[in-house]
């Protein structure tokens, strides 16, 4: 067999293509990408908004598309104000200013998305800037006119003169508006006036995503590139012992380089399927290290003795919660949870493509955090950071599995050591099996009811590998007991119903498990303790779930307005009828560090099909705020709810031997389409600008399945995922 | 060793082993990328182009197996007015991420030249392809309006 693998050409054309896709913009057409190159001249009116002489409006994206639709969203909110033509203006990518950068608790301002915080964190900075910058524009043409500035008005991209019908185009006046000064607290809209907030806009992205010309991390293309594979040592902390084989591996057609780093063997070849043949050729001796011993059943059992632990460190102590359940050991009543650690599992295996030089170094790929990522590879280069250019386009999904750059610099490596551009793309297997995962949890929950059977004290105990412990230290809050992590009692310590005597309290099991964010993180574990416990209280009272949780909400109309909104949707009031079975869950949901408060309440519908129930329908109210965008918004609640029902239905990562048992689609399985239940959106506008949304509608889900099992079957999971032996209907 | 087949209507040659996955020859070789890696285990659907009109998971899929056939990517379907599943796609915003969309439009594509007005149970049972964004509910709305509009 003769094989001539052919050089990685590209024609120049291509070429271009994939610099307009890559290098400063997602997906603008080709000629205002070279526009940029400084054939036009362009203004800048702040630090987001780019106006070329030949009337392109450019406007700047600094947090990634990665399906939320923020290519769509964030740019609509700058165009409201600053009154452009929607549908001709173009989008970049735009990094390195303090603008782009946002604050998440303590840290340090920092270009990154997550949290469910572009928009909400956003909207008024992009506001301003686009207001600023028509101010500046209506300036530049008064000045022209000769006319005071209150004589004109904007329009698609046109300031008018109301007097004579005189206009300019934004891109004659934008030299001129640049010389300006940036007002500082310019006039924002009035809601009444919005044209573009508040509606339901078409995606920007879709054309591009439904022909194929989309460009994905997996998609870059570079002259010169090679690529490479990548295998990791299964188990956490394990290291590479040796490489049997090397030689007659690089013997392989198109096979360059077998790199071998302290944890993983990379193999760089000129195409990728070349690559991958040498890392499945290769014979790697890997050690398990020091974590040879790990498994589900130490995780577990650390984690049962945590809940059984005399103390625990306080996250919520009001009235006498302890001292209550003490005095009454016969009332008490006892519920125990427990979910496992879960992959991102986004359907773009995580990839890089890095090109390290002299002087600086390119970064492109499926990327979500911008400054971290910049970070990570100049240390590896030994570079400055702003030798950092990272280029981000479309990211075939996250849901913060790639905020972490552990696969950037795994890439940065291998083209550090050839010196030509490398794509380094990791297979589902290396994806799932080395992901940073949602924490494992468990929670005991005891509580004595008052005489109307509604709770009179609590005691929620959580316990499990803390979060903030492995990721981010300085987060942890600090009590005199100890240290505790808020995320791992999301959803529990701050409340929304009303709990006259409460206590909570946590204990951490540290664990060496890499861990990370997974949308909605710990309230998917806290919100399915909470509201399983609700159900099992208020099934023990004999009370109705959805007037059982209205009477908890009673203090907090905002909360209560949400439910009640699911409630009527669902037709809570009228009998489900013989094959439909019910459940009900809520949750206020407190953005991280205080930066949001969304209410969700889900209404499950279970359908008996045979002798199966199955999820067939969930109402979703939701108050997020001001609802930006109806379209993308709407398919964030389908979408999160499909997410969070492959949690609930199918998603576990067990370990053994140090390593995670799961790898693939077949014993990772996600949801498929004949698993998608039908889904009511409630939208419950109010007053407040854009809060949290998409992340809320994740948690009260599988509260609300195990209830609507509870009254089909008599019977409750207590344990993420719920198996498919909780769905079997009686006879 | 050389494989010829026809790619979007064109003759295409590819210079490799028999064995190469048609996914990794198409992206790597031809330069469309459209097709996506999803699995490389043939579950996910990422990577489906159509084999002679029928829908295919490519990962999986020695390049010599098509040798002499015909290859149909997503660049090579039409995206005006005489595509509906495009249209519908469109139409009603599908996308989210769109990692998985280019195979699930290949899938539809397949699904409804065999059966032009297909019941909820049929596309549960023919698109069987992964979307972890879960945009299920615009595919199954878009498959529908699709039907109604060829």
């Amino acid at each position: 067999m003769s094989h001539h693998p052919s050089p990685v050409l590209l024609g120049r054309r291509r070429f271009l293509e994939v610099a307009a896709a890559f290098g400063a913009v997602l997906a603008v057409p080709l000629d205002a990408a070279i526009a940029r190159r400084g054939e036009v001249a362009e203004s800048e009116l702040t630090d987001w908004i780019f106006i070329d002489q030949a009337g392109t409006v450019t406007l700047g994206l600094c947090q990634p598309e990665v399906g939320q639709g923020s290519y769509t969203v964030l740019p609509s909110i700058l165009a409201e104000e600053l009154d452009a033509d929607w549908p001709a203006v173009a989008v970049r990518w735009v990094m390195g200013r303090d603008a782009y950068k946002i604050q998440f608790r303590n840290e340090k301002p920092s270009q990154k998305e997550g949290a469910s915080t572009s928009t909400t964190k956003l909207y008024a900075r992009l506001r301003t800037a686009g207001a600023a910058a028509r101010i500046m524009l209506v300036s530049a043409a008064a000045t022209r006119w000769g006319v005071p500035p209150g004589q004109c008005e904007t329009r698609d991209g046109w300031v008018h003169n109301r007097v004579t019908g005189e206009k300019l185009a934004y891109g004659t006046l934008a030299p001129d508006a640049a010389k300006l000064p940036v007002p500082s607290d310019p006039p924002l809209k009035d809601r009444s006036a919005f044209r573009l907030i508040g509606k339901s806009l078409p995606r920007r992205d879709t054309a591009a995503k439904t022909n194929g010309s989309a460009i994905f991390g997996l998609d870059v293309t570079l002259p010169d590139m090679l690529n490479a594979a990548i295998r990791i040592a299964p188990a956490i902390g394990g290291w590479l012992v040796a490489v049997r084989n090397e030689a007659e591996v690089l013997k392989q057609p198109g096979v360059r380089h077998i790199l071998k780093l302290d944890d993983a063997v990379i193999a760089v070849a000129d195409r990728y399927w070349q690559a991958q043949r040498a890392i499945d050729l290769l014979d790697v001796v890997f050690s398990a290290g020091e974590n040879g011993h790990l498994s589900t059943a130490l995780i577990d059992n650390l984690a049962e003795a945590g809940l059984e632990a005399e103390i625990g460190v306080p996250a919520l102590s009001q009235g006498d919660a302890l001292k209550i359940i003490g005095q009454h050991p016969d009332r008490v009543i006892e519920s125990r949870f427990s979910v496992p650690h879960l992959a991102h599992a986004a359907m773009e295996p995580m990839n890089a493509t890095v090109h390290v030089q002299k002087d600086r170094v390119d970064v492109w790929g499926s990327i979500q955090s911008t400054d971290a990522t910049v970070t990570a590879v100049a240390k590896i280069c030994g570079m400055h950071e702003d030798q950092v250019h990272l280029h981000v386009g479309f990211l075939g999904g996250s849901f913060g599995g790639k905020i972490v750059p552990a696969f950037v610099a795994q890439a940065a490596r291998a083209a550090k050591a050839l010196g030509r551009p490398v794509k380094l793309i990791r297979t589902r297997e290396m994806d799932i099996q080395h992901d940073h995962f949602r924490p494992n949890n468990k929670g005991r929950l005891r509580a004595v009811l008052d005489a109307e059977g509604y709770p009179l004290a609590v005691h929620a105990r959580v316990c499990g590998q803390s979060l903030f412990a492995t990721t981010r230290p300085n987060w942890l809050t600090k009590t005199p007991l100890g240290d505790y992590d808020e995320s791992m009692v999301d959803g529990l310590y701050q409340q929304t119903y009303a709990i006259p005597n409460f206590h909570v309290d946590v204990i951490q099991t540290p664990l060496p498990i890499p861990v990370y964010f997974m949308r909605s993180v710990g309230s998917s574990a806290g919100v399915l303790f909470w509201e399983s416990f609700i159900t099992d209280l208020a099934h023990h009272a004999g009370i109705d779930q959805y007037a059982y949780r209205r009477h908890l909400l009673r203090n907090y109309p905002a909360g209560l307005r949400v439910l009640d909104a699911a409630a009527q949707a669902a037709g809570w009031d009228r009998p489900a009828g013989p094959d439909i079975a019910r459940g009900i869950a809520f949750n206020t949901y407190f953005g991280r560090g205080g930066s949001f408060v969304s209410e969700c309440a889900e209404v499950v519908e279970l359908k008996r099909v045979g002798d199966r129930w199955k999820v067939a329908r969930v109402v979703c109210a939701m108050d997020a705020g001001l609802v930006v965008n109806h379209n993308t918004f709407n398919a964030q609640i389908q979408g999160g709810i499909g997410f969070a029902l492959t949690s609930a239905l199918k998603s576990e990562i067990t370990f053994r031997d140090g390593a995670a048992e799961q790898s693939n689609f077949v014993d990772y399985p996600l949801l498929s389409i004949a698993e998608m239940p039908e889904i009511v959106p409630v939208i419950v506008e109010s007053d407040r600008p854009p809060q949290g949304a998409g992340e809320i509608m994740v948690a009260p889900l599988a509260p609300a399945i195990s209830q609507a099992l509870l009254h089909a079957t008599g019977r409750r999971p207590d344990r993420m995922p719920f198996r498919a032996e909780w769905f079997q209907a009686r006879a | 060793m050389s494989v010829t087949f026809s790619l979007n209507g064109k003759p295409v040659t590819f210079d490799g082993p028999d064995d190469v996955p048609l996914l990794w020859a198409v992206r790597e070789h031809f330069g469309l990328t459209g097709s996506k890696f999803g699995c490389g285990i043939g579950m996910c659907g990422a990577c489906t182009m159509h084999l002679d009109g029928e829908a295919v998971r490519t990962c999986v899929m020695a390049v010599g197996h098509v040798r002499g056939r015909a290859v149909t990517t997503i660049e090579g379907l039409p995206t005006d007015e005489t595509n509906p599943v495009h249209q519908a796609w469109n139409e009603l915003d599908v996308p989210q991420c769109g990692y998985c969309q280019s195979g699930m439009i290949m899938a539809t594509t397949s699904l409804l030249a065999r059966n032009p007005n297909p019941t909820d149970q049929d596309i549960d049972q023919a698109i069987t392809n992964l979307c972890r964004c879960a945009t299920y509910i615009r595919i199954r709305a878009a498959i529908h309006a699709a039907a109604r509009r060829a």
